[in-house]
């Protein structure tokens, strides 16, 4: 079971996950995020996975896909707080050099 | 046209006529029976939709009767209205204990039989257009199934013929998709030049559209390799086709490799893949030493301007390769324990020298560190061996 927050911080929104990423939640999870883009559309998207256990395949190409809306829509993407199992995920697949990661929230939304 | 057939069953003959009355004015077709063996040989004749039944009869009882059609497969559906001249609780749970569908009591006012037989005749309406919906349901999910199994023979169809011969090297598969068909896909090819062209690669997510997405990554692999050239070139070229083709959420991670035949390197890009272990003399069985091919570059699909790096790493004669898929060694156990690479190449350390012996020995010895827990992801195991002379 996935748990999806959102929240306003000035021009940025901010998404937390918590729970374990795979292909039986993606479909909750890209209806938040395309939500989030196409009513606050936001300059800066921040998606905090602070909470997530675990992300397989389909969680990273939905992120991927994130970032290149969000990009689409002149904005950007940051990610923050991954805790060790998916950051060595992202490692892995050199995501890592990919996305623009934060070790913390408000890192993320300063952007430093 | 009746609205349904009710046959009537009572040793006394002015109820038979009574309830035959009121249900044939109001258009049911009637059968009449004087006792439980009666009704058998009457519903022989015709199968009626709704039996009212008195209990006490001589001959055959209507509570045998009732088993006896609830008993039978034949019948079972048959609505079943007990009759009883025996008020009260206890015996209108007996009666509904015996598979009787409902009871009236006696003495009944024929008005209140007929309300039941109506209300029984929606319920044997609604009833059969469940059983109707069951039966599409089952067919089109039949249906479903047996294309699942036709598209995951065709799936088994594009892997490499085992046993597999490649110049100056063996090799093997085992090929166990999550859920019939998978995004897994591998494939060891001859180029022109002599050498041997070899990529293993998982694309996200399951089913059906990574399975179509893994026949795009090998057409596109066979296309590549067709040009010769080295893996840097195959991954530039597949990295496009995959970005000009595939939706935003879908990539494929991939390990694309060149050997030589006279060289004692392998060549290769790792695009987002889990590395491939060498073990060093691994192909005459016993225990080795293993080294990881490890690589940094991004996956196919994601983006057409991304980079990628070839790497070079010693792989002489009598070496041996095993290519994976992440989903071998990242099954979740109870204790959240993941085999992962250093865990593989323990299991790795000590194989038998013939590749579908070692590959069987490996998977077996992968299913028993999961435990009780089994493979939840497409897994491929690839093991090639480079021959000595």
């Amino acid at each position: 079971m996935l748990n999806i927050q959102t929240r306003q911080d000035g021009t940025a929104s901010v998404v937390s996950i918590q729970g374990k990423v795979n292909f039986e939640v993606t479909a909750q999870l890209r209806d938040v995020i395309r939500e989030t883009v196409a009513t606050a559309q936001p300059k800066l998207l921040v998606i905090n996975l602070e909470g997530v256990s675990f992300i397989d395949s389909s969680g990273l190409g939905l992120l991927v896909a994130a970032r290149n809306s969000v990009d689409k829509s002149g904005g950007r993407l940051h990610l923050c707080c991954l805790p060790p199992p998916v950051k060595k995920t992202f490692d892995q697949t050199n995501l890592t050099n990919y996305f623009s990661i934060f070790a913390t929230e408000q890192d993320a939304l300063r952007g430093a | 046209m009746a609205k349904g057939v009710v046959l009537v069953v009572d040793d006394e003959a002015p109820i038979r006529d009574i309830l035959s009355f009121y249900l044939k004015r109001a258009d049911y077709q009637v059968l009449i029976a004087g006792n439980g063996a009666e009704a058998l040989e009457e519903m022989g004749r015709l199968r009626p939709d709704l039996i009212i039944s008195d209990l006490r009869m001589p001959g055959m009882a209507g509570d045998e009767l009732c088993k006896h059609v609830k008993a039978d497969p034949a019948t079972q559906d048959i609505y079943f209205i007990i009759l009883s001249a025996m008020d009260g609780t206890a015996s209108r749970v007996g009666g509904l204990a015996l598979g009787a569908d409902d009871m009236i009591p006696k003495p009944f006012h024929a008005q209140e039989v007929l309300a039941k037989v109506d209300s029984s005749f929606r319920l044997i309406g609604m009833q059969k257009e469940i059983r109707r919906q069951n039966r599409e349901l089952t067919l089109f999910q039949e249906k479903v199934q047996e294309e699942m199994e036709l598209a995951a023979a065709l799936q088994m169809g594009l892997l490499p013929k085992l046993p597999g011969e490649a110049p100056g090297a063996r090799y093997t598969h085992r090929y166990l998709p999550a859920s019939g068909i998978g995004g897994d896909i591998y494939d060891v090819l001859p180029l022109p030049d002599g050498g041997t062209a070899i990529m293993i690669a998982d694309v996200s997510g399951h089913g059906v559209s990574a399975a179509l997405i893994s026949a795009m990554v090998k057409t596109s692999f066979e296309n590549q390799v067709r040009l010769g050239g080295e893996p840097l070139s195959w991954a530039r070229g597949m990295n496009e086709d995959l970005c000009r083709s595939t939706l935003a959420e879908q990539f494929a991670t991939a390990w694309l490799a060149r050997l030589d035949p006279g060289e004692d390197s392998i060549r290769y890009v790792a695009a987002g893949h889990c590395a491939p272990l060498r073990i060093v003399s691994g192909a005459r069985g016993g225990l080795h030493r293993s080294e990881v091919l490890r690589g940094t570059g991004f996956m196919l699909g994601l983006d057409p301007g991304l980079p990628f790096t070839e790497s070079r790493a010693e792989c002489q004669p009598g070496d041996r390769l095993v290519l994976y898929t992440d989903g071998m060694v990242e099954v979740e156990r109870e204790d959240h324990d993941m085999l992962g690479e250093a865990g593989l190449r323990r299991l790795c350390a000590e194989l038998p020298a013939d590749a579908d012996a070692a590959a069987d020995e490996l998977v077996s010895r992968i299913r028993a560190f999961n435990a009780p827990s089994p493979f939840v992801d497409d897994v491929t195991l690839v093991i090639l061996d480079r021959l000595e002379d």
